[in-house]
């Protein structure tokens, strides 16, 4: 069992203030230009005109609908396909070699086929961050699914449970913990998989504001776009937690955790 | 019956016949590993016969029923479930209204002991208690025929000797007929209307002693010199 902690309430805001000021002071001393280190100033600044001329949050959501679009398409496909594969040993067997050896293959280097095949728009970089996702929640799902006891497998045959109901009373909650586990990951790998398809061909999204950023030295913006992309990364992890926190209730200290 | 294994099959069971009468109370002692676990399964539909076969009620068990009960030999809760929605469990299955539901749960939890413990999760659980709650479980939908596989076996003597009288209370409540593993012969002698004896693999009925001895039983019973030549007489058929 987890021990609950509770950090003081000021440790976050203060360690941010010896952040900041530690910036400024390395961009005071060193006398940077904005262009290799722009001040926290500079990037407040710069945050705040994004967000007055609306285009941060223009960005923001639709990397937002890549990011969940894609999370949503490799969970489903992923989960499907994992409950299959954990069902039937032999199909996992067969299809192992090519799951493996489609993750040798880096998702960057997919990417620009995706966007040769499906266009620049949302669907290219919906397919990316499915793909990116994919593996991971596959995994936990096997693993997930395969936990279940025997015993109460044969528990549910005795009562002559229908196999819907065998998944839903048995299965799914008990592979629920792992399967979270996998979305947490899942979640954050899908951010990086939509600013991958932006760098390729794009045309509006945070990847792109990077870019843009990049080939301005426009490096505040660099700077605005990275936190858009923390705080949406954080956002996404802490959404899953909390319904990880909902769900899967005290009962799992002594179902396996395996995450 | 044979399992199939690497090297060939594993012969478990063979020539094994017997009947059990309809509220009968049947305790079934044997070697480890001799095929115990095995017959019950048979007994339970789980696993089908290589050859042979196994009637209820002049039927032949081809695959599961309802209308049987199993404990198995680990307590086998649902985890994220409270105990009452594990004892719940079968009558959700077999889609009885929530209320009807509740209400025989209860009940039950009142007749292994548990009251007061209905929102408590397995985890919380002592090992007896674990037990009490799937010998609760077993019994919710009213099967006509109850499994137990040695379902005091990973428990201290002291709360299996309590156990033990609690199932005879139990079965003199509901009238169930009864198969029980175990590998306590005082236990068997003490519980049973009748000893199976099982031969070492593969399984036959080595010996078959009648406990015709009366009911209710105390453990004052245990001192009885007549108990006392049933245990021996057990003892002396696994060998
Ligand atoms: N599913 C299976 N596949 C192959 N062999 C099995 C299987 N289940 C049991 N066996 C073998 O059958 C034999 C009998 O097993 P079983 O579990 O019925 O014994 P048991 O009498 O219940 O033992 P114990 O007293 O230790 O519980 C053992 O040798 C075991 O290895
Ligand atoms: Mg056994």
């Amino acid at each position: 069992m987890r021990r609950q902690h509770h950090d003081p309430f000021w440790l976050v805001p203060v360690a941010l203030g010896a952040f900041l000021a530690l910036w400024q002071g390395v961009v005071s001393i060193g006398g940077y230009p904005p262009f290799i280190l722009p001040s926290p100033a500079t990037v407040v600044h710069r945050l705040i005109d994004l967000l007055v001329d609306g285009s941060l949050w223009h960005h923001t959501a639709t990397t937002l609908q890549e990011v969940v679009g894609g999370l949503a398409l490799g969970t489903t496909t992923a989960v499907l396909l994992g409950y299959v594969l954990a069902h039937f040993p032999l199909a996992e067997r067969l299809l192992a070699p090519y799951l493996v050896a489609s993750q040798a293959v880096p998702v960057v280097a997919i990417a620009p086929l995706l966007v040769i095949w499906f266009g620049t728009g949302l669907l290219s970089k919906v397919l990316v961050c499915a793909l990116i996702v994919f593996f991971p929640i596959l995994v936990n799902t096997i693993v997930g699914v395969r936990s279940v006891g025997q015993d109460l497998r044969d528990l549910m045959r005795m009562l002559e449970a229908t196999r819907w109901q065998t998944i839903r009373l048995l299965e799914i909650p008990a592979a629920l913990p792992v399967l979270l586990g996998g979305l947490k990951v899942g979640a954050t790998l899908s951010v990086i998989g939509a600013v991958v398809g932006e760098f390729v061909a794009s045309d509006r999204g945070l990847g792109y504001l990077l870019k843009q950023g990049q080939q301005l030295y426009d490096t505040a913006l660099v700077f605005v776009g990275i936190g858009a992309l923390v705080v949406m990364a954080q956002m996404l992890y802490g959404g899953v937690a909390l319904v990880e926190k909902m769900v899967v209730r005290r009962a799992t200290c002594d179902v396996r955790r395996a995450t | 019956m044979a399992y199939p294994q690497s090297d060939g099959r594993l012969e478990v069971l063979a020539g094994l016949t017997f009947e059990v009468a309809d509220g009968e109370f049947v305790c079934v002692v044997g070697p480890s590993g001799c095929g115990k676990t095995t017959l019950l399964r048979l007994l339970a539909g789980l696993e089908r016969p290589t050859a042979g076969r196994v009637l209820l009620d002049g039927a032949e068990v081809d695959r599961p029923r309802r209308t049987v009960g199993f404990v198995f030999q680990e307590p086998t809760l649902m985890g994220w479930r409270t105990v009452e929605e594990n004892v719940s469990l079968p009558l959700e299955v077999a889609r009885v209204p929530k209320g009807e539901a509740r209400r025989r749960s209860r009940e039950l939890l009142d007749l292994v002991g548990l009251s007061g413990f209905e929102t408590a999760y397995p985890a919380e659980l002592s090992g007896g208690m674990a037990q009490r709650v799937a010998l609760a479980r077993a019994l919710v939908h009213d099967p006509r025929l109850l499994l137990l596989d040695e379902p005091f076996g990973a428990l201290d003597a002291l709360t299996r000797e309590r156990m033990a009288q609690e199932l005879l209370r139990i079965w003199r409540a509901r009238r169930k007929t009864v198969v029980m593993v175990t590998h306590s012969v005082s236990e068997a002698v003490f519980l049973a209307d009748r000893v199976l004896v099982l031969s070492p693999r593969p399984a036959s009925i080595a010996a078959e002693v009648r406990v015709d001895l009366p009911r209710p039983r105390t453990p004052a019973f245990f001192d009885d010199p007549a108990f006392g030549a049933l245990a021996r007489a057990v003892r002396a058929a696994i060998g």
